[in-house]
């Protein structure tokens, strides 16, 4: 008798939650492989992670609320799948990663960034390459997670809270530093290529 | 009028720049913002060079899902259901 409730509680072969499925979750599938991409920095994995999310997410259908924002819950479950499954894969790296985000927490009442990146709009506007890209995809994870939430699936600091499981106080101060040394990098990198200065012809 | 050149609560305003962008800003903050943006070089600089990076960070970082996972995954999830609904009454 037990065996069967559980059974049944995990996974609901009903047509509502196939259709929930379908209309609900399966629209957000570009935006969840985009996101497990961007957290792993590779296909393979971000194939898998995205796969992984849509089963839980399907055996998970009864704690889904309909009516309530899909994609936030998604995002969610993606993002703890990501730190519990595939964070751990790489244990060099991300350990390296994490103590230096640690660091960089040290208190959330920490200064800001003091100075401001030497970078300008036109230098911006001139990356017309994988240069941003390749920035963003630099950035620690937690930071890379915040720019993503925010500025390409454009959630709102609190639903970033929710997704993220932390106060919005520390969204806020997460995704300014998080900006501060995007643009840190931007600047470095376009001096070293010379954008912005009169050398242009010296581009790559 | 002339121009600042330098703004002394410059730290508080690229803040307040990122969350106007992120609509995060209350109409007030937002008003208050624009109003002073026109004689404030540093602050005219920030909000276009936020502007310029958020813009281009939508229009870069966008990857599309794989057919074929989309395929795998339906796949997966059909299976899953058929053999859920052969369990479930032998169970019962």
């Amino acid at each position: 008798m037990t065996m069967d409730v559980q059974v049944e509680n995990e996974i609901d072969p009903s047509p509502q939650a196939r259709l929930i499925f379908e209309k609900e979750f399966m629209p957000h599938l570009d935006a969840m492989y985009n996101f497990a991409l961007r957290l792993t920095n590779d296909e393979d994995d971000a194939q898998d992670l995205v796969q992984d999310t849509c089963l839980k997410a399907y055996r998970f259908i009864h704690s889904f609320e309909p009516g309530t924002y899909a994609k936030a819950w998604l995002f969610r479950i993606l993002k703890n799948n990501f730190i519990n499954d595939y964070r751990k894969k790489s244990r060099g790296p991300s350990k390296v990663e994490f103590e230096w985000v640690e660091q960089s927490f040290a208190g959330d009442d920490d200064p800001e960034p003091s100075h401001q990146a030497d970078l300008h709009a036109e230098t911006v506007n001139e990356m017309l390459g994988d240069e941003i890209t390749k920035a963003i995809q630099a950035l620690p994870v937690d930071f890379r997670m915040i720019i993503i939430l925010c500025d390409l699936e454009e959630f709102s600091y609190e639903e970033m809270a929710k997704i993220l499981n932390i106060p919005i106080g520390t969204v806020r101060s997460r995704l300014h530093r998080a900006r501060a040394l995007l643009k840190d990098s931007l600047a470095t990198y376009a001096k070293s290529k010379g954008y912005g200065a009169d050398t242009l012809s010296d581009l790559d | 009028m002339s121009m600042k050149k330098s703004c002394e609560h410059q730290k508080d305003c690229m803040k307040l720049i990122q969350r106007i962008l992120d609509k995060e800003a209350s109409p007030e903050e937002e008003a208050a913002f624009l109003a002073n943006k026109d004689q404030c070089i540093p602050c005219q600089e920030g909000y276009e060079l936020e502007t310029s990076l958020k813009k281009a960070i939508k229009e870069k970082c966008t990857a599309k899902c794989p057919d074929e996972l989309f395929a795998r995954i339906k796949e997966k999830l059909f299976l899953l259901i058929i053999l859920i609904s052969i369990l479930i009454p032998l169970f019962c």
